[in-house]
């Protein structure tokens, strides 16, 4: 009965829309206050010239003539590097979630990794690695991994002992404790450390493609940036945001299915 | 036939900071037969809890025997798969699962089929008046019908033994009373072994055939058979009630007629 009517619920496209943009949290005064910008924005470009803060119309006009290419470029590196660095975290995370002793060893390292500035990790990238793909890809894992790996640590450490007890109490074999407990039980720290990574990397790799890059929407930042085209910073940029947005919806599609629990 | 032994059963926890003892369990010797319905009645922070942790195979005694089925449960953890259900004091339904998926989760982890699990979870669930919420999840659930999810759960495994931890506890008097009724028709109809342990000597008296009062640390202060027409004697029952309370109030063993 509640599984027919979850399937008809999804089968909506405007029930998957509306529940999208309601995650999104794209509600009237967002929408108010973003014409207001846009407004604003436009006025201030009338009594401004056009290489200090350039009307729309300029950076609309840039943004179709940009090239598609350098954001498939970073497109494809953050989801790789995400993807790798996910599977990396959540191993990093269930071994040290099974060995107290392996975690003694490997927080103090996971810690001093994450102190290190980006700006530092993107410099050493530059100095050790002359392979510019390896470059990126070095950075944005040593940058995201411990973020995942933490979330999902402490997601594993954060599961009530009633529930473990629970479980154990029909004795079943570890990977059944896993699939059944654990697993569900991290899903929701699992998506919010996605949702962070994905804005983490998406800054992270436009700073690694601006200094150590040829491709990409960074090192197209510093080329804009080298030819005094403020419009077509302006262009790279609202592709930016709109690629961080476009990002989070399946995240957002996955969270308002995996957590209908909790709405 | 006893289905559980106990043997001088011992538990000592030792603090981590101040590394004091802490004697949970002190020479705890009884046995239970099958079919028995037993009232465990004890203080709370008797040990009554790690009594049954123990029973589970949860944790492991400092030193004693303790014996389910033959088997040590602790040691021959896996061995006693499916014979013992337990109903804890707080539901512990998993939040994500809904009122089917968790009732079958013991019977996921036994391996029937998915047809038989769906098959067996919503006639528990039927037979515990929850046809209508099969598919609600825990938060939409009250607390009396998610512990009676909790208590299909334990019993959809069709277990030998059933443990409850104080499984009516927080509940409205009229909800665990309803339950209690429920739960004995259950255990009686389908020939449970079942063991409940409580702090509320009402509770003990209503559900045990035979009352076992715990001193604190947990030791056996007394062993009471109750006959079932002793039940239908209020003033007998107010009797033993005042018996039991002196006993724990003195954490003395009693004989008692």
């Amino acid at each position: 009965m509640g599984k027919s009517s979850e399937a008809e619920d999804w089968a909506k496209p405007e029930s998957i829309a509306a529940k999208t943009l309601g995650r999104l949290k794209i509600g009237k005064e967002a929408i108010i206050s973003l014409i207001f910008f846009g407004v604003a924005w436009q006025i201030v470009s009338l009594f401004t010239p056009s290489y200090i803060v350039p009307g729309w119309q300029v950076i609309f006009d840039k943004m179709i003539r940009l090239q598609p290419y350098q954001i498939y470029v970073t497109v494809v590196r953050v989801v790789l590097a995400l993807v790798v660095s996910f599977g990396l975290g959540v191993l990093g995370a269930v071994v040290m979630y099974l060995s107290k002793k392996l975690e003694n060893y490997i927080s103090p390292l996971v810690k001093l990794v994450m102190a290190v500035p980006v700006i530092c990790w993107i410099l050493f990238a530059v100095l050790w690695f002359s392979a510019v793909e390896f470059r990126i890809f070095f950075i944005l894992v040593i940058v995201c991994c411990p973020v995942f790996l933490i979330d999902v640590l402490d997601a594993l450490k954060g599961v009530p002992k009633d529930l473990r007890d629970m479980i154990l109490s029909f004795r079943p074999s570890k990977m059944q404790y896993i699939r059944k407990l654990l697993l569900p039980a991290i899903v929701p720290a699992v998506l919010t450390s996605w949702k962070i990574n994905l804005s983490l990397a998406i800054r992270v790799v436009t700073i690694a493609e601006l200094v150590g890059a040829v491709s990409g929407i960074g090192f197209a930042l510093n080329i804009a940036q080298a030819n005094f085209s403020v419009a077509e910073v302006f262009a790279w940029t609202i592709v930016l945001i709109l690629i961080l947005l476009a990002a989070q919806v399946p995240v957002s599609w996955v969270e308002s299915k995996a957590l209908r629990w909790r709405l | 036939m006893p289905i559980i032994k106990v043997e001088a059963l011992r538990k000592v926890y030792v603090q981590t900071i101040s590394s004091a003892k802490v004697v949970a369990i002190d020479n705890l010797t009884f046995n239970i037969n099958e079919h028995e319905v037993v009232s465990i009645v004890g203080q709370t922070g008797c040990g009554k809890s790690t009594f049954l942790n123990i029973l589970m195979g949860l944790e492991q005694p400092t030193s004693g025997k303790l014996e389910v089925d033959g088997k040590e449960p602790y040691k021959d953890f896996n061995s006693l798969k499916g014979k013992i259900g337990i109903v804890f004091q707080q539901d512990r339904l998993l939040p994500w699962r809904r009122a089917i998926d968790n009732t079958k989760i013991g019977l996921e982890v036994l391996g029937y089929t998915p047809e038989e699990q769906i098959k067996r979870a919503s006639e528990w669930l039927t037979r515990l008046g929850l046809a209508n919420f099969l598919n609600a999840y825990p938060s939409e659930l009250s607390g009396g019908m998610r512990q009676r999810v909790a208590l299909a759960r334990a019993l959809c495994i069709d277990p030998k033994i059933i443990l409850l931890d104080e499984a009516f506890g927080h509940l409205d008097e009229v909800t665990a009373s309803k339950l209690r009724k429920d739960f004995l028709e259950l255990v009686h109809s389908t020939k449970k072994t079942a063991v409940f342990v409580t702090h509320q000597l009402d509770e003990a008296i209503e559900i045990g055939n035979r009352i076992i009062v715990f001193g604190k640390p947990a030791k056996v202060l007394a062993d009471i058979k109750v006959e079932p027409s002793f039940k239908d004697d209020q003033s007998k029952i107010q009797r033993l009630r005042q018996e039991i309370q002196q006993i724990l109030d003195k954490n003395q063993p009693i004989g008692l007629e």
